[in-house]
């Protein structure tokens, strides 16, 4: 029973991480213009990696990560299945379903809803500001570690370098889906791993190539649909 | 007025002794005191009343003679780091950060367009250079004047539909370009894999190889200021030109699309043409210090493009300053040989670079050297 608490331990420290990161390096630059928020914020993201390189024993080297899930596996109609794959899939979808719940049927998500679209007039309604915030970036921050608690469950090992990947992969995800839109990280998420398997599969020494054609198909979504599968067209007005 | 003159020239002189003294003071009290009078003249320009205004308003005054004198200097440095050629190396670096981090500001700094692929263009310069030269045969020099095209022409191609997306998505595209140019690198067969390309043939003039010690009048230079002397004027000339260009209609309009796209449009300004040409501009001297740097080396790899690259240029231009000409210059004149003063600095190099992007967005986030508002007259 250990293991499990160490990892909800671990989402919620990686949530209040966040926490910490938006107080000393999103907040303060609320006013300033939105490039400067992602600049401090990808910089954060060097310091904290470099920091786990430099300051964690050995922190350059891949590190072992604890099997829990059942090995083993089924075949159906010549499809090997993995235990592992079906229970990483199950958490995933509860994991959304979760974020649904929270985004459109609590308060708190109604409130995370209109800072998105109008932050002043949302205080104006008497939604406190800070803690929407806060509570963004503490399930945003969780939902990672999430995300790299699965991903360390299915690799088996783990590296300080292994976020940052999978951080340009969540956002393309996220863009080709839909920004704001729950079931479009989904939509977006499953077509980007179908691109990677597809291009491993088909392509001769394809599973080196497999990033670079994602990548490639995300870059023609953004040409053609900037506002993703299920996003809607916004309109901004002067 | 000459005593302008005599302050200008003194200050410069005096700021020149101090970067000298401070890279070659080995032993620890050379060290501790060449730090104790950097630190008095900084506290000396902070403190005495009215030095600070008076030397500013004499270098106002005396421009011409300022950037003569300190053209000078510039040339009389690997003269004065003699004793110890790496250090000629590390100032060819600052000059190639100089030119890279010219062209970063434009497109960063000028007009918005927020380029985290500095290190893929540059990669794309250096590339271009290897593979002209080892793979097709080509000189040098030729190979080096090609090579930033290859970045532009990349650039183009690739980012014409999605510099027109707006928000992050930019942004987000060019930090995926960095992995796919890793990615590809690595894996291509004909770019060498991870081993990269080796036996770049280096820069020749007049059938004097680069390589080889220059000899100015009996007084023998290190063997990295034949490059130093080239990148001093590829990193001058690069300034130069976006210089006038940051202060053209051209760098106004920039400004504009910058600060306000529907306002932009509303001035008839194009925004696509105007993001266009700074990025393509901007690549031009990106991909100019990579296909230097891959000439200077001799090889090129991977690791060398590598996404921490482009938060160190990046880095660059946020501390000397966003849209300030003088600014990159400055920056790239510390961020680059600092640590390489503190050697012991060197495992937390990136970390510290993360570190010093986070403290100047949120202490000064104008910069150390900010720019300047436009005058017209």
């Amino acid at each position: 029973m250990a293991l499990p608490l160490t990892f909800a331990a671990s989402i919620l420290v990686t949530g209040l991480v966040g926490v910490a990161a938006e107080r000393v390096c999103v907040k303060p630059l609320a006013r300033a213009s939105p490039l400067m928020t992602l600049l401090a914020t990808l910089s954060l993201g060097l310091v904290i990696r470099e920091s786990v390189l430099i300051f964690y024993p050995r922190g350059a080297d891949p590190k072992p990560f604890p099997q829990l899930l059942p090995q083993g596996g089924f075949e159906v109609g010549g499809v090997a299945i993995r235990y592992e794959s079906l229970v990483i899939l199950g958490i995933g979808l509860a994991a959304m379903v979760a974020v649904d719940r929270v985004i459109n049927r609590t308060k708190m998500g109604a409130a995370i809803r209109a800072v998105a679209q109008e932050p002043e007039a949302a205080q104006m309604m008497g939604v406190n500001l800070d803690r929407t915030v806060d509570a963004t970036f503490f399930l945003g921050s969780g939902l990672a570690a999430v995300a790299g608690i699965l991903s360390g469950l299915y690799y088996s090992e783990i590296h300080f370098i292994m976020g940052i990947t999978g951080g340009v992969i969540g956002f393309s995800a996220a863009a080709i889906g839909g920004l704001g839109n729950v079931y479009g990280a989904i939509v977006g998420g499953l077509l980007f791993g179908v691109l990677q398997t597809t291009a491993a599969a088909l392509i001769p020494r394809g599973s080196e190539f497999r990033d670079v054609v994602a990548f490639a198909v995300v870059m023609l979504f953004l040409v053609f649909k900037p506002s993703g599968i299920l996003g809607e067209k916004s309109v901004e007005r002067v | 007025m000459s005593h302008d003159l005599a302050l200008v020239w003194l200050a410069e002189a005096a700021v020149f002794t101090l970067v000298v003294a401070g890279i070659l003071a080995e032993r620890p009290w050379a060290l501790g005191a060449t730090g104790a009078a950097i630190v008095a003249a900084g506290a000396l320009v902070r403190f005495v009343p009215r030095l600070g205004t008076t030397l500013a308003g004499a270098f106002a005054r005396r421009r011409p003679a300022a950037l003569g004198a300190g053209v000078v200097l510039a040339l009389a440095l690997p003269l004065a780091l003699r004793s110890s050629p790496y250090w000629t190396f590390v100032a060819t670096l600052a000059l190639l950060y100089v030119t890279i981090g010219q062209g970063l500001n434009l497109q960063i700094g000028t007009a918005g367009v927020i380029n985290l692929a500095g290190a893929a263009f540059a990669g794309l310069g250096g590339y271009s250079v290897g593979l002209l030269t080892v793979a097709a045969g080509w000189p040098s020099w030729l190979a080096v004047l090609v090579g930033p095209w290859v970045a532009v022409a990349v650039g183009t191609i690739l980012f014409v539909p999605i510099l027109k997306t707006r928000g992050h998505y930019l942004a987000l595209v060019t930090i995926a370009f960095v992995f796919i140019f890793n990615i590809l690198m690595n894996n291509l067969e004909f770019t060498g894999g991870p081993q990269g390309i080796k036996n770049i043939p280096t820069l020749r003039l007049l059938g004097h190889a680069f390589t080889t010690k220059p000899v100015l009048a009996g007084v023998e230079l290190p063997s990295h200021a034949n490059f130093y002397y080239a990148a001093l004027v590829m990193a001058g000339l690069t300034t130069w030109v976006l210089r006038r260009l940051h202060d053209s209609w051209l760098g106004l309009a920039l400004n504009t699309l910058r600060d306000d796209e529907i306002a932009a449009r509303c001035c008839g300004v194009s925004i696509t043409r105007g993001k266009l040409l700074a990025f393509s501009i901007g690549n031009f001297f990106i991909g100019l210090g990579g296909a230097f740097y891959a000439v200077m080396v001799g090889f090129v790899s991977p690791p060398d493009f590598d996404f921490g690259y482009s938060l160190v240029m990046l880095s660059v231009i946020i501390i000397g300053g966003v849209d300030s000409i003088p600014g990159v210059v400055l920056g790239a004149c510390l961020l680059v040989p600092l640590p390489e003063r503190f050697r012991f600095l060197h495992e937390y190099r990136l970390l510290l670079y993360g570190v010093v992007i986070v403290v100047m967005l949120l202490y000064r986030p104008q910069g150390l050297w900010p720019a300047q508002v436009r005058r017209y007259r």
